[in-house]
């Protein structure tokens, strides 16, 4: 039984509920200052968020707020359309400062914890910038060294990041980075997007869950069976005779129940026995039986979210600072 | 106890030991492949950076022709360098002390060349430079962690073989310790710049 909350309840719990909302207030507040954006956080590889693995459309970490969110949503979506046409998975993360300073150490970490790319392809792109540290690195997996080699991240960095990056301007420099590393992958045929081609791990997935649907519905069916089976049984000369010869429905008005009486007669030696069942019609008034699904943020967009393929990264890509 | 009982224990102790046998030497070869694989990455970093060098000291040279000096002992410590193979069957500590110390070499005289460049803005400015520059950069990014790797699939490798009982069988067939790179002397102290 679900207690309502009665505001116009003259009772003596009255002072109680008003406390209980100036706790839940304070406690609110505290959430809410969990949620700002810290400024001036320090990130480590195993605490920078990654907005990727909860949504599968957000490949930007931005969690000192430092790009725009028109920015965000921008490079989102050119960085998804690289991910679809070519099967190039990117984290890219704009931070006040990073643990140690190094840009380079940074990325490797992040990426060998997170294995960012395709195993098949190893076509993984992170992408730092640490405006605190003044630091910034383009960091390439093991398969886009062809289509994006050291030499030209550093040509990258030094015409489309840099001059940005000395104004103060995070914004276009990164859109500008990114609007650049698209073109040299666009130019590279061999990399292919994940339409293009199923993995094994897909097919051996969707082997699997083909499998488990199987053995599901399987047991279903043989459940289903066996208790038809059973009410087939006739106790008097132990034979699979019994069959349903009619049956009545009586019911409860006040639990919302309806009893079956079931009239079963073996065709072997005429024994019969009455079978019943209940069952129960919601009738949706009660709200006992009503289940909620946790709720999402961001609009009631529906999105997935994403995985890292088990990309690997040998050291490529370039860096520097400003 | 029946005599043909004991033969029958005495048949299945057999049959145990050889497929134990059997699992710990294909986990001998599967982890030597590792180790073989790693190495041959290691290698491949090494001459990635010996390809960038002849293309670096000619750059250099149309800029800086004073440091004769300095470019001939980055092109002597290659020439010495790509002379030391290790045969990735045999990968001894000797003659991994020795690869690492002519490649450490190559190391330092690249670095003074860098450090030599520093007092030339022009070299600074042109454009091959830095993105050569950038190059050799991702190439000593890239040997430190094919060295890494190695040396992860060195002490994997190591560990299984000394572990009792399987050093028995490794001894039994020939598989040895495999050397793996040390921190490189100096590597831990700041470089010191002269005037």
């Amino acid at each position: 039984m679900n207690q309502r909350f009665d505001y116009n309840r003259p009772s003596t719990h009255h002072r109680a509920p008003s406390k209980r909302m100036l706790s839940w207030r304070i406690l609110l507040v505290f959430a809410l200052i969990q949620l700002l954006p810290a400024r001036a956080a320090t990130y480590t590889p195993d605490n920078l968020p990654i907005p990727y693995l909860q949504d599968r459309t957000q490949y930007v970490s931005n969690p000192d707020g430092i790009l725009s969110k028109n920015t965000v949503d921008s490079l989102n979506l050119w960085l998804g359309q690289m991910e679809a046409s070519h099967g190039v998975q990117t984290v890219l993360a704009v931070v006040d400062r990073i643990e140690g300073g190094e840009p380079y150490d940074f990325c490797m970490a992040l990426g060998r914890k997170y294995k960012i790319g395709s195993k098949k392809q190893n076509s993984g792109l992170i992408i730092l910038l640490s405006t605190g540290d003044r630091a910034y690195y383009i960091l390439t997996g093991r398969g886009l060294e062809g289509a994006l080699p050291d030499a030209i991240c550093k040509r990258i960095e030094n015409h489309q990041m840099l001059p940005y990056l000395r104004e103060g301007d995070w914004d276009k420099a990164m859109l500008a980075t990114v609007r650049a590393i698209t073109k040299y992958v666009d130019g590279d045929d061999s990399l292919v997007g994940d339409s293009d081609f199923e993995s094994d791990d897909d097919i051996a997935a969707l082997i699997a869950v083909g499998g488990l649907f199987f053995a599901f519905f399987a047991i279903i069916i043989f459940a289903i069976w066996y208790d038809e089976r059973k009410k087939s049984y006739c106790p008097n000369c132990h034979k699979y005779l019994m069959k349903k010869i009619g049956g009545k429905v009586t019911k409860d008005a006040l639990l919302g129940m309806y009893t079956h009486h079931d009239t079963y007669r073996c065709s072997g030696c005429n024994f019969e026995r009455v079978r019943t069942w209940e069952e129960f019609v919601s009738s949706g008034s009660s709200g006992g039986g009503r289940s909620s699904f946790g709720g999402s943020f961001g609009g009631g967009r529906s999105s997935f979210g994403g995985s890292f393929g088990g990309g690997s990264f040998g050291g490529g890509g370039a860096g520097g600072r400003f | 106890m029946k005599k043909s009982t004991i033969y029958v224990i005495i048949a299945v102790v057999v049959v145990l030991i050889g497929v134990y046998g059997c699992n710990t030497y294909n986990g001998f070869v599967t982890q030597d492949e590792n180790v073989s694989r790693a190495w041959s990455d290691v290698e491949t970093q090494y001459q990635r950076r010996a390809d960038l060098i002849p293309n670096l000291v000619n750059t250099v040279k149309g800029y800086a022709a004073h440091e004769s000096e300095t470019l001939k002992a980055v092109i002597e410590a290659r020439s010495k360098a790509t002379q030391v193979t290790v045969d990735p069957s045999n990968i001894t500590p000797e003659k991994l002390a020795e690869f690492q110390e002519a490649q450490g070499a190559v190391s330092q005289a690249l670095g003074r060349l860098l450090a030599v460049a520093e007092s030339y803005p022009d070299l600074k400015a042109n454009e091959q430079f830095l993105e050569l520059q950038a190059q050799l950069e991702g190439t000593e990014n890239r040997i430190a962690e094919s060295r890494r790797i190695f040396n992860e699939a060195a002490q994997t490798y190591n560990v299984s073989v000394r572990r009792f009982p399987a050093n028995i069988f490794a001894n039994m067939f020939g598989f040895t310790t495999k050397g793996n790179f040390k921190a490189e002397e100096g590597a831990e102290k700041a470089p010191t710049v002269e005037f």
